[in-house]
């Protein structure tokens, strides 16, 4: 096969470019970022805020590019689906890289974890001691929350600092508690899935609320199925 | 030929509806995309099992009417995006081209920063890319 060799260098097509950043200029401009954030606020909670809210509307933009550029024609629908989504696409369009690791949290059946050794917005940032648990990966936090959000799975989404023996900086862990109802729409969809029969699923709902012993739940989940049946 | 394009939101408020036609009949447009968005609504909910896969975003031909047929697709965050033609003999693969360019034209707009989600589009360019796509789609179908 033969290379087509171009004379004129005007002649050669046009590269895609690179779809990437210098890592100085992202770190310059999150900078700038965090101390304008800096001067308009009082407290701690309001900085974090903000810089989650610019997070967030970072989120729902790059949930519709990636649905577009990577998947296809395919459209989340379970929270596996859009949780190994965040951590591995997005992950690697927004850092170059997938997330280390993705955990389901022990305690909670609606938590899971994503966790990083070094995150990238953290990298060039350190905090001041009076700041306590303040942490910029509130940033990151905001644009998981909006790809979330943006799919239908509300959510709330926080950044943690978590120490690690053997290394000097701790690991920084995002934190997704997802609300009620994505729980209620996934038992919902799990009991339909199950059985078509009526008394079978009505059996479910039953066993489920006396097992989680949740009364609002129940009445949510009644109100689904009848309005799906 | 392409009658009118519409992108519906997620709470099914509309963000952009243009029509093609030199004729005066906005409100009739208006009317049966409202239609079409009910009809969108029951093909997502209640999927059938001989239907399209429920995480499929083309959802192809909503309802044919009259003298139209409304196709409709579905994006990840919900929006919503309605063709109406009034073209007899058009090809599936057509339309689902006709989509992708139109996705990508909205992924750009709304990549704007200084675009507000749920409100209506209004960046010029957006008109400009749409107006060139559904020339293009106009043509490769005549020929």
């Amino acid at each position: 096969m033969k290379i087509k060799q171009y004379s004129n260098v005007l002649d050669k097509p046009l590269s895609k470019g690179k779809q990437e950043v210098s890592l100085s200029a992202f770190s310059f401009l999150f900078s700038e970022l965090v101390q304008y954030n800096q001067t308009q606020v009082d407290n701690i909670a309001e900085l974090e805020r903000r810089l989650e809210d610019a997070g967030y509307s970072i989120g729902a933009r790059v949930l519709e590019l990636l649905c577009h550029r990577e998947k296809g024609n395919r459209r989340e629908t379970r929270l596996l689906g859009i949780l190994s989504f965040v951590h591995s696409t997005v992950w690697k369009v927004l850092f170059g890289k997938v997330a280390d690791s993705l955990e389901k949290g022990t305690e909670n059946e609606d938590e899971y974890m994503i966790s990083e050794k070094e995150l990238l917005v953290n990298r060039f940032i350190s905090i001041p001691k009076d700041m306590g648990t303040f942490n910029c990966g509130a940033f990151v936090a905001g644009i998981v929350r909006g790809v979330l959000d943006s799919a239908g799975f509300p959510a709330v989404v926080t950044a943690h600092f978590v120490p690690v023996e053997g290394q000097q900086r701790p690991r920084t862990t995002i934190l997704i508690k997802f609300a009620e109802e994505v729980s209620i729409q996934l038992l919902t969809r799990f009991m339909l899935y199950l059985g078509e029969k009526q008394d079978w699923v009505e059996f479910l709902a039953h066993s489920c609320v006396t097992f989680l012993n949740l009364d609002s739940i129940h009445m949510v989940m009644m109100e689904n199925l009848a309005a799906a049946k | 030929m392409i009658v009118c394009v519409a992108v519906v939101g997620h709470q099914n408020n509309p963000l952009y509806i243009q029509s093609f036609t030199e004729a005066d009949d906005a409100l009739k447009l208006h009317h049966i995309v409202h239609c079409s968005l009910d009809v969108i609504d029951e093909r997502v909910n209640n999927p059938k099992k001989s239907g399209p896969l429920l995480n499929e975003t083309f959802l192809g031909l909503l309802y044919p009417t009259e003298n139209y047929k409304v196709y409709g697709y579905l994006t990840n965050t919900k929006v919503k995006f309605i063709l109406v033609t009034t073209d007899l003999d058009v090809k599936d693969a057509d339309v689902r081209n006709f989509f992708r360019r139109f996705h990508a034209a909205y992924g750009d707009a709304v990549s704007n920063p200084f675009h507000v989600p749920g409100k209506k589009i209004t960046s010029r360019t957006f008109a400009e890319s749409v107006s060139t796509i559904v020339k293009a789609f106009g043509l490769s179908s005549a020929g």
